[in-house]
């Protein structure tokens, strides 16, 4: 069984070679050519760049300007010419080309909304959106070109329904969550299976060194002007292809390809400012001096005792605006494409430059992609698509640490100096500053983290017969990932400050390579039965490797390696490996347009798993009706417009855990000098892969004649066998051990339409169009082992769990219910009524789920001008602003405070929800509790562009554009922190989220930039 | 597949080209086969199958190497069990940020106190590793007796240490004496007695007597180490006899008090002649208790001392004004600086945390010895005992009946007087290690030096751990 998947791989290798050594069959036979003219039915006009295929065959040709193409050297016989351009309707004719002779198909195409005629990727393959049975997404790499920001996965925040977006944190190159169709592990990963160009890529986070609390984000290093479409798998049938790798959705992306035609240039560059979206309502000296006064007379503080003097608010400094500043971002994209009928190429390179809005923080990238694709005989088509990027993140100390850059600057008492007399930085020993001084840190304290990354694949596809294809594929992402960490010890007050300098040395390779190879039938009758089948086997082999040195204690703070360190603190250097084997097949069967149906297997075996549980199979089904077509609908059809009905059902696993949680393990334990052994992990040969059923019911609509596309579904998920790090009795020397527990459901609604509101009948007249997502997810932990709810804590503080009844990540704090008026002490609910507040009383006080999230898009154009605007929303998310610990803690630590404390109780009778300042913490003010979480809704503007495309009077470039873009202009929010939009425990967190602990403000940006193309 | 699609076309050579592939084809499956042997068979890199891991001297070895590795962990004696009841007592006060350390503080402890919820663990992970080397090594192979005996006279040694930790901070918790076999073992614990609790360690404590022959190795579990630890053991008991006849069997043996107090706390470790035993730290594998209390220097100033601590040092000084702290007393000296107004604890001071541990050493036995006699009434005895720490710490020696110990001119002569006085040398002696909370704990003053209730006197057991253990209860106020 094991070695199947290697024979039949390599036997497909072999079988792809001999297609290589086969003759030409056009050397033998005679040749056909077909060609013609594509044009828009409506105008008549003729329309370029239109993709005309062969079915069954690798062969397609593009129309150039004039609308026509030209088919050579096609294999005689009767085939179907089928045309594919976004915005229209796909168009399929059947002909026969006969020997020696030229067949000449012009064809028109019917203009739609953009939403259905799109070619969607799904696993190993394509379809054609209309052919669709289960619940997909797209993306249109236009959608996310040019947008300033690192990473990709944060362009499509709001863009495709079901899927949600958590940018966590603003710093350069962060890495973001995302969840499809809501989050159902709890120790398992819950990001999404990324596949770029059929291949799987990595998408963990290789970072060993996590100065934000915010990893990094593994897709960061794709440019989004490389991406021709994305494509979102979201339910479990679409999914299933992918086996026990499908359960968290699958993003399907396609970079850009050459097409046949002459050589055409492309240049995309923008350059822009980013600023701090908002800034915190902190206090002013004066005011902070009164508050903490105030806070120890309401402790009985004699007037001689209070801590500060009026007289400090002499100096008084905004903190804030010390670390912010306006930052440049820029990028510059060249691509060069084009190609013959035998060979295409797209050639492309980008710089991106981003500095971040807190001093010391930027991200770089360079990045270059060359796809190709020829035939090498008739039969034989190769296709490459190799990738390379250079990123360059220069990251802050933040968020979980005492030297964090943004945390300090928010928590820095306002009267203390940034500098000392003589310039030098204020410190706590001459100065009195409470914490290292952010300014300082980002000035001299330093973390380049250096990617380096191919992701390659070379494809061969040999066609047998017009309806057999045998495709092979050989893939890599290898990712090596340098961090230098150098901690001066000019910084005063920190440990590397009394350690004379810490340096941090890291390496982190990941290597992933992928085997694979398919067949795929398809067959069309005349009759419109079609039937396409596809089947093959697949082998992954992941393997990384660490090392890590820290070294401190330096001769002078010009050393900054690890090589001048006194002494080696700490080191590192492990292997791990995990291995995958599968088995997959499909077969999709439509009929005469009406019918579909679709149907799926994977068989998975996983070196993950216990011994006992190895291989997983995952099936799935789906069909579709389009109910329009339906003879009987008759006229009605006709004005319902295309209408087809969808359902779904498949299972789906996951299997992100950690390599070797199923076995038993003993592991070193050095003590002193000496090696020793002691018990790792406690084994679990009965561990297995999770396993998510999901039914997915959807209908596609296109009323007026195309002119409005309404796609909907809901879904009903329900992932069982939850892979759970479980804690376990601590008595038995382990505290969490991975078994498969616990029910997650979700179940939700989504809903996606497209609407032309005005399409001008001339060339530059007048156009709007809306594109509106809403989804809904209902996210229920329904069960648990022993119905027992578990905790995380959410930097150091255990406020979020899984408790049975509540979405995972539910808050779980005491429940503030008010003000004393009387004491200006914050009440808790006593809720087992014995007399005192202890965790006993913690209630579920929240979800940091939204109840719903979106987008709303509006593009208007006239003449050469476009105005496009982007709304983004998410509503009844809750955030636990956990900064206010100590930012609205009364006054029990020394930290600056929200303005909104002077709210506070200050004399009996005083109504407010703001506990009485309290310099001992007698008021209860400083209690972690539901005070502290806030409505996290948001709408915010996510981008307006005004672009307007030159005309050829002006410019000699064709196609030339200039715009000028805003980003995140404005949140509408009544959270009182940054952005609602956070998640302090970062991507890879699935319980603790929703946490606001000094995360990195989001930039606005102003971007003006030109794009042309000839 | 292959022969056919070539065998359609008329090609001139495609006889040698299909001979070859005839043979290359068999050939590179072979290839591809063997390389591809089994690939959802992998091993770890850093770790090694639990069956065979223990199974010979040099693995016993090792997991007894292990054993001793637990001590080191930052949630025990690395930071947690030094600074955290500290916290709770009335030598040392929050001063940072953590959430944890407030609540010990403010003896508010919640049950979900993730300190203590880490130290519990890290405690029962210790008992465990003792657990798996008393459960394998007896059935061994090719490892001689003495060896042997060695290695499980030293396991008990440390399961008692981490028994008596336990019970000092939580009253009875569960015993276990063997690797839990499964999860449904794990979960089945219950608390036992105080009594029992006792039990247990007492005769670990006797198996180690009869085991351990190492005298000299400090760091290491040694036949002084399991006297002075059961004269500790048996003042908690307060079974005063026994823990003079512990004691005096530690004196036996040659200890004497280090010259200088500060060479206990040596960066690098070097032996001194008090040493009984250590807990070893490293670069690599360092505490964390100067940086928790360091605050000019490397540390971060989360716990300072109190004021209350400093005027034990130094009665002179104003409480209302730190910067008149100036105490005869070299402890004080050496345990407490000022970095311009603020006081901090300096009492470790190894920026890389390389200082190692005393779990023990000679003047805890000689003030357990003082104290035991004490509440036997032989108080000259008793003072006779301590006065030799005074002196290492610049003081003057103490004489009963006639040193006075107040400012009302009150002296020293009531075995009340006598006791109180042992406690305020055992609270100097150890400030900043942890040992004076359950010191005012197990001594009943907890309730009137703090004024908290008996209820806070003990530790919740953690939350998580009663969450999955439906047989464990919580100490009451929690």
């Amino acid at each position: 069984m094991k070695r199947w998947s290697s024979v039949w791989i390599m036997a497909s290798l072999l079988a792809l070679a001999a297609g290589l050594l086969a003759p030409s069959a056009a050397a033998a036979q005679g040749t056909a050519t077909v060609r013609g003219t594509v044009t828009d039915s409506a105008t008549g006009r003729p329309i370029a760049d239109v993709q005309v295929l062969l079915t069954g065959t690798t062969r397609a040709a593009l129309t150039n300007a004039t609308g026509q193409y030209t088919l050579q050297n096609v294999t005689p016989g009767t085939m179907t010419v089928r045309t594919q351009m976004l915005g229209y309707a796909p168009s399929e004719r059947q002909i026969t080309a006969r020997a020696g002779d030229t067949t000449v198909v012009d064809i028109s195409l019917r203009a739609t909304a953009v939403q259905l005629s799109q070619v969607v990727v799904v696993g190993y393959g394509t379809q054609n959106r209309s052919q669709v049975t289960g619940a997909v997404a797209t993306v249109t790499g236009a959608d996310v070109a040019n947008t300033p920001i690192a990473s990709m996965d944060a362009a499509l925040q709001g863009k495709a329904p079901g899927v949600q977006i958590t940018q966590n944190s603003g710093d350069p190159g962060n890495g973001i969550t995302v969840r499809v169709r809501g989050a159902a592990s709890v120790s398992a990963s819950n990001q999404p299976l990324y596949v770029i160009d059929g291949v799987p890529m990595q998408s963990e986070d290789f970072a060993q060194l996590g100065p934000n609390a915010q990893g990094l984000s593994a897709v960061s290093g794709l440019d989004p002007n490389e991406i021709e479409s994305i494509t979102v798998l979201k339910d479990a049938a679409s999914a299933a292809i992918y086996g026990s790798r499908g359960s968290n959705g699958v993003v399907m992306i396609t970079t850009k390809r050459g097409r046949q035609g002459s050589t055409r240039f492309s240049v995309d560059a923008y350059t822009g400012w980013q600023s701090a979206a908002k800034k915190l309502s902190l206090m002013n000296a004066q005011q902070y001096i009164t508050y903490m006064d105030s806070g120890a007379a309401n402790d009985g503080y004699a007037p001689d005792e209070l801590p500060f003097d009026a007289s400090q608010a002499a100096t008084n400094t905004d903190w804030q605006s010390a670390i912010f500043r306006t930052a440049p971002v820029s990028n510059v994209h060249l691509a060069i494409s084009g190609g013959s009928d035998r060979m295409t190429y797209s050639v492309g390179g980008s710089y991106f430059d981003q500095q971040g809005i807190v001093m010391g923080s930027a991200y770089k990238r360079a990045s270059a992609r060359v796809n190709l694709d020829f035939d090498a005989t008739n039969r034989l088509r190769f296709s490459t698509s190799l990738g390379l990027t250079h990123e360059i993140d220069d990251r802050v100390t933040g968020d979980n640490s005492l030297d964090g850059v943004v945390t300090n600057a928010i928590g820095m008492q306002p009267f203390r100096p940034i500098y000392q007399s003589d310039g030098s930085f204020a410190d706590r020993s001459s100065n009195g500053l409470k914490y290292s001084n952010p300014v300082a840190i980002a000035s001299l304290w330093n973390l380049p983290t250096t990617t380096d990354r191919v992701i390659g694949n070379m494809k061969a596809d040999f066609t047998f017969t017009p309806h057999l294809v045998l495709t092979g594929r050989v893939g890599a992402d290898v990712l090596n990932l340098h961090e230098l960490q150098w901690q001066s010890p000019l910084v005063g007050n920190t440990y590397a400050a009394g350690a004379g300098g810490v340096s941090k040395d890291g390496y982190h390779t990941g290597d992933k390579y992928v085997l694979e190879s398919y067949l795929t039938y398809s067959r069309g009758s005349e009759a419109a039965s079609n039937i396409s089948l596809v089947g093959g086997a697949s082998l992954e082999y992941n393997k990384d490797h660490l090392n890590f040195v820290r070294g401190e204690g330096f001769p002078s703070p010009q050393f900054h390696y690890v090589e001048n360190a006194a002494t080696i603190t700490s080191f590192d250097g492990i292997p791990a490996e995990h291995n995958l084997e599968s088995y997959f097949a499909r077969a999709n069967y439509t009929y005469g347009d009406r019918y579909l149906l679709s149907a799926s297997l994977r068989a998975d075996g996983s070196s993950r798993f216990g011994a006992n549980n190895r291989w997983g199979v995952f099936p799935a089904i789906s069909a579709g009706w389009v109910i329009s077509e339906e003879p009987f609908m008759g006229d009605f059809g006709r004005h319902l417009g295309t209408l087809k009905l969808r359902a779904s059902y498949g299972v789906t696993g996951n299997q992100a855990i950690p390599n070797y949680a199923s076995l038993g393990t003993f592991t070193s334990a050095t003590y002193g000098t000496t090696a020793g052994i002691a018990p790792g992990n406690f084994a679990n040969p009965d561990l297995k892969w999770e396993s998510t059923k999901e039914l997915d019911a959807g209908l596609d609509w296109l009323p007026f004649g195309g002119r409005l596309s309404i796609i909907a579904d809901y879904y009903h998920k329900m992932t069982s066998n939850l892979l759970v790090n479980r804690p376990i009795p601590a008595t038995s020397g382990f505290t969490t051990y991975f078994s498969n527990v616990g029910n997650v459901l979700n179940r939700g609604v989504e809903l996606e339409i497209s609407s032309t509101n005005i399409a001008s009948s001339s060339a530059g007249g007048f156009n709007w169009e809306t594109q509106f997502n809403i989804s809904a997810n209902h996210n229920e932990v329904t069960n648990l082992y022993d119905d027992q709810p578990f905790g995380d804590n959410a930097n150091f503080r255990p406020i979020s769990h899984v408790a049975m009844g509540q979405p995972i990540g539910e808050f779980y704090v005491l429940h503030f219910t008010g003000v004393n008026p009387q004491t200006g002490d914050a009440v808790y609910e006593d809720v087992n009524g014995d007399g005192s507040i202890t965790s006993a009383d913690r209630v579920n006080a929240g979800s940091p789920q939204p109840k719903f999230f979106g987008g709303l898009g509006n593009t208007f154009s006239w003449k050469g001008f476009e105005l496009h605007g982007f709304l983004e929303f998410s509503q009844g998310a809750k955030v636990f602003n956990l900064m206010r610990i100590f930012a609205d803690d009364g006054g029990y630590h020394y930290d600056n405070k929200f303005t909104y404390a002077l709210n506070a109780w200050k004399k009996p009778g005083d109504i407010t929800n703001e506990p009485r300042a309290s310099f001992d913490g007698t008021s209860g003010g400083d209690e972690i509790s539901s005070r502290f979480i806030e409505d996290g809704s948001y709408v915010r503007v996510q981008d307006i562009t005004l672009s307007w495309r030159l005309p050829t009077s002006l410019t000699r470039l064709p196609n030339a554009k200039i715009y000028v873009s805003g980003r995140n202009l404005h949140t509408f929010t009544n959270y009182t922190g940054y952005d609602p939009d956070v998640n302090s425990n970062g991507s890879d967190s699935n319980i603790a989220l929703g946490t606001d602990y000094y995360a990195y403000p989001r930039a606005r940006t102003i971007t003006v930039g030109v794009s042309s193309s000839w | 597949m292959v022969t056919r699609d070539s065998d359609s076309h008329d090609f001139p050579s495609r006889m040698t080209r299909i001979m070859r592939l005839r043979i290359l084809i068999p050939a590179l499956l072979l290839v591809a086969a063997a390389g591809c042997d089994s690939p959802l068979e992998v091993t770890p890199g850093g770790s090694i199958p639990e069956a065979t891991a223990i199974n010979d001297g040099p693995s016993a070895e090792a997991a007894l190497v292990g054993a001793y590795a637990s001590l080191r962990s930052l949630d025990y004696y690395g930071q947690t069990l030094p600074t955290l009841p500290e916290l709770s007592s009335d030598n040392a006060e929050e001063e940072g940020t953590r959430t944890e350390n407030a609540e010990a503080d403010d003896h508010k402890l919640h049950a979900d106190n993730g300190f203590v919820a880490d130290m519990w663990a890290a405690m029962y992970d210790g008992i465990n590793r003792a657990n798996e080397i008393l459960t394998r090594v007896p059935d061994i192979k090719g490892i001689d007796d003495a060896e042997r005996n060695e290695i499980l006279g030293e396991a008990y040694f440390l399961r008692a240490l981490h028994y008596h930790n336990l019970v000092k901070l939580f009253g009875g918790v569960p015993i276990r004496t063997q690797p839990a076999s499964s999860l449904a073992d794990a979960a089945s614990v219950t608390r036992a007695s105080v009594a029992d609790v006792y039990k247990q360690i007492l005769s670990d404590l006797d198996q180690a007597q009869q085991l351990i022959t190492n005298t000299d190795d400090t760091r290491r579990a040694s036949r002084g180490a399991v006297f002075a630890l059961r004269s500790r053991v048996l003042l908690y008991q307060q079974d005063w006899a026994g823990a003079v006849a512990a004691a005096d069997s530690v004196e036996a043996m040659g200890y004497s008090l280090a010259p200088n107090y500060a060479d206990l706390f040596d960066a690098e470790g070097t032996d001194t002649p008090e040493d009984i035993f250590r807990v070893i730290f490293t670069a690599q594998d360092y505490n964390n208790i100067g940086y928790y209390y360091d605050e000019p220097d490397f540390g971060i100033y989360e716990v300072a001392p109190t004021v209350d601590l400093m005027q034990a040092f130094d009665p002179n000084m104003d409480p209302n004004d730190v910067t008149t702290y100036a105490p005869t007393d070299l402890r004080g000296q050496w345990s407490i600086q000022l970095d311009g107004d603020t006081p901090y604890g300096a009492k470790f001071r190894a920026s890389a945390g390389t200082e190692d541990f005393h779990v023990i050493r000679l003047a805890e036995v000689m003030l357990t010895k003082a104290e035991a006699l004490a509440r036997l009434n032989q108080l000259t005895e008793a003072v006779a005992e301590y006065d030799p720490i005074r002196v290492r710490a610049g003081l003057t020696p103490d004489t009963l009946g006639t040193t006075v110990i107040d400012t009302t001119g009150n002296v020293l002569d009531t075995q009340d007087e006598v006791i109180a006085r042992i406690l305020d040398e055992r609270r100097k002696e150890f400030a900043f290690e942890g040992d004076r909370w359950p010191d005012l704990v197990r001594t009943g003053l907890a309730t009137t030096v703090l004024g908290i209730s008996p209820d806070q006197t003990l530790y919740p057991i953690p939350q998580r751990e009663i969450d999955v253990t439906p047989g464990l209860t919580q100490n009451p106020g929690y």
